[in-house]
């Protein structure tokens, strides 16, 4: 709720505020798909300020525990957006994505991410 | 399963233990615990930092270069399972490692004894030249007892004998 995550893909946005974590009680966490309304766009792009979308939290400060006993943490909170299917929208992925949206079933942004952590 | 080294202080990080650092340009930060994750995060330099690995070997207290070292290096191939092999592997592991840890320790023994030999031979080198800050030359030519002895080197041995010319 309310928080502002960096958007790391090339669907146009720039910066989301989570409105809603969907699943979780306590909140989304690395891995889990959020609600988000646009904050900061770029001119030109698919998506635009104001609009509800939904995306995969990518990244998150906050540490995950993985299934071998150690913990991930990143460097910041970042979201890639995606469609009510799950399918990313924009084309290109950022910095490093952790292999849990393996689990999760995003695979295609996998895909495209140029390093798995 | 693989057995990683913390980034601030080189040791062994077994699974289950740690945190894990991802930073945006991807380069991955292992910790084994949070003494030296929050040393990380305060920007320390481990090459400065005393207790780590990475000053004890720039600064030659620890072992650099050994042929021991080579058995630990990183493969990133998958070795296919050979039952054989993995017994065999096991066994190098604690032969390797005993003949390390004894060449180490080795290393450090040197380390500390080479140190005293050195000393004594520049006390006696430094005694035999600068008594004549203590003495005289002219009062030790005239009463060679007044000269101190040429084998043991304490410095009190000078004092003492300054006392008595005060005297």
């Amino acid at each position: 709720m309310r928080t502002v995550l960096k958007v790391v893909d090339n669907s146009g946005a720039k910066k989301v505020m989570c409105i809603q974590a969907l699943k979780g009680k306590k909140g989304a966490r690395l891995g889990d798909t959020i609600v988000a309304s646009v904050k900061e766009a770029h001119p030109n792009g698919k998506v635009k300020k104001g609009k509800v979308v939904y995306g995969v939290v990518v990244r998150a400060a906050m540490q995950r525990g993985r299934c071998d006993g150690s913990e991930v943490k990143f460097d910041d909170n970042a979201v890639v957006l995606v469609d009510k299917q799950g399918q990313p929208i924009g084309t290109r992925v950022f910095g490093p994505v952790p292999h849990e949206l393996r689990k999760k079933k995003h695979v295609k942004i996998l895909t495209l991410a140029g390093h798995i952590a | 399963m693989r057995i990683e080294k913390c980034w601030f202080c080189s040791s062994t990080i077994y699974p289950g233990h740690g945190i894990q650092f991802v930073r945006n340009d991807a380069k991955i930060f292992r910790f084994c615990r949070s003494k030296c994750h929050k040393n990380f995060k305060m920007k320390r330099n481990p090459r400065k930092v005393k207790w780590t690995k990475a000053y004890r070997r720039l600064h030659g207290k620890d072992m650099t270069q050994d042929s021991t070292f080579e058995f630990e290096r990183r493969r990133n191939r998958p070795e296919r399972y050979d039952r054989n092999v993995t017994e065999n592997t096991l066994k190098a592991i604690k032969t390797i490692d005993k003949v390390r840890s004894r060449r180490e320790a080795k290393h450090i023994e040197r380390r500390k004894k080479g140190k005293e030999a050195q000393q004594t031979r520049e006390a006696v080198k430094e005694l035999e030249q600068s008594i004549s800050l203590v003495k005289a030359p002219a009062v030790l030519r005239v009463d060679p007892s007044l000269t101190l002895p040429k084998i043991m080197v304490k410095v009190s041995q000078g004092q003492e004998s300054q006392q008595r010319m005060e005297e």
